[in-house]
């Protein structure tokens, strides 16, 4: 025993990493074909869900507006939160833009946030000068896919009133197009 | 020395590439995207002063083609499609819808159907005339989720049954979104 014990040392015992190395290298293939530059990105959670459609077209930079089912946010930023209350009709529970954050069709926060930005980029598009970095009212507007009408056309009457026209709905390809 | 190699087979030392590969796997995990996304241009609707009429609108009047979006399905109207649309003699909300849910109320997303919506279209573009319109208004009810909009705005853009050059055929791609009831 005593004898075993001390040849132990001696055996060196090497850990084979070939077959690891062969799964390593192709997982690595597989992520790197799936590598995305893509402009923006989604993040997804129990609030936002994406609707699925037939577009083609893929995305390109610019303010961007997402509307989830608790909140309002505008290039990452939360801007206001939304509530929900029992519907008159139905009973069933709605998402709406609280009544004091609103001023007719308008929500007085989301405008201001979103004129900050339009001037902003305005500012820069003069400084630039050039035609690619013309301001076009370029928006990207990220809905949660159970949203009623009623927010997103609040939401857009906003943009649209704080120099914002075009709108890009941003949707996840899928289906047939 | 030649003996000498031939005895004992040299193994390649993987460990330093292990370790590179190890590295770059959790950086490539947090920037790979499985889900590729796509954009759906719109408009708001014009505001100003109407337009002087045409010389031609009475003769050609503009399709002007918008889809109502209802809790019981959609409504298309336009100048000069009453036949294919069916319009009856009722006035607004009477006439129900042009193409009803298959289920009454419409309880989900897939009720709508988006289909017939997208024949009846294709229908339309049929039509003498209507070869270069290319815009649609949307008008949908306050409670209609912004999945049938989507779901309506594809149905809208092209279909999918007929093939030019490999691709959809185009219908009406420029949507415009209106401010329903």
């Amino acid at each position: 025993m005593a004898k075993k014990k001390g040849r132990r040392p001696t055996v060196e015992g090497e850990l084979s990493i070939t077959s690891m190395m062969d799964m390593m290298t192709i997982i690595l293939v597989f992520l790197l074909k799936s590598y995305s530059t893509e402009d923006i990105s989604v993040k997804a959670s129990d609030d936002l869900e994406i609707p699925l459609s037939s577009a083609k077209k893929p995305p390109r930079l610019a303010v961007n507006l997402v509307v989830t089912r608790s909140q309002v946010l505008v290039d990452s930023v939360p801007v206001l939160s939304l509530e929900r209350v029992p519907d008159e009709e139905t009973g069933e529970e709605i998402v709406r833009v609280p009544e004091d954050e609103k001023k007719g069709q308008m929500v007085s926060k989301l405008y201001d946030r979103l004129l900050e930005k339009a001037e902003y980029a305005e500012e820069l598009s003069q400084r630039a000068g050039t035609e690619d970095s013309e301001f076009k009212g370029q928006i990207l507007l990220q809905c949660d896919r159970r949203l009623p009408f009623n927010v997103i056309r609040e939401v857009m009457y906003t943009a649209g009133q704080a120099k914002f026209g075009e709108f890009k709905f941003v949707v996840i390809q899928g289906g047939e197009g | 020395m030649a003996k000498k190699r031939l005895g004992t087979a040299e193994e390649l030392n993987l460990v330093p590439i292990m370790n590179l590969v190890t590295i770059l796997i959790p950086f490539l995990l947090m920037a790979a995207q499985f889900i590729s996304l796509a954009v759906i241009d719109s408009t708001l609707p014009a505001i100003g002063p109407p337009q002087p009429p045409s010389e031609q609108e009475d003769d050609d009047p503009p399709l002007s083609l918008s889809v109502m979006i209802t809790d019981e399905g959609f409504t298309v109207k336009g100048s000069g499609i009453d036949e294919i649309v069916g319009a009856s003699e009722d006035e607004g909300e009477e006439a129900g819808p042009t193409i009803p849910c298959t289920v009454q109320g419409c309880p989900t997303p897939d009720t709508y159907n988006v289909a017939e919506l997208t024949r009846m279209l294709t229908e339309i573009k049929d039509l003498p005339g209507n070869e270069d319109e290319e815009n649609v208004i949307l008008v949908p009810e306050s409670r209609v989720p912004y999945e049938v909009l989507v779901l309506t705005m594809d149905s809208a853009r092209n279909d999918p049954s007929q093939k030019v050059d490999g691709k959809s055929r185009i219908l009406f791609p420029f949507v415009v979104i209106a401010g329903g009831a």
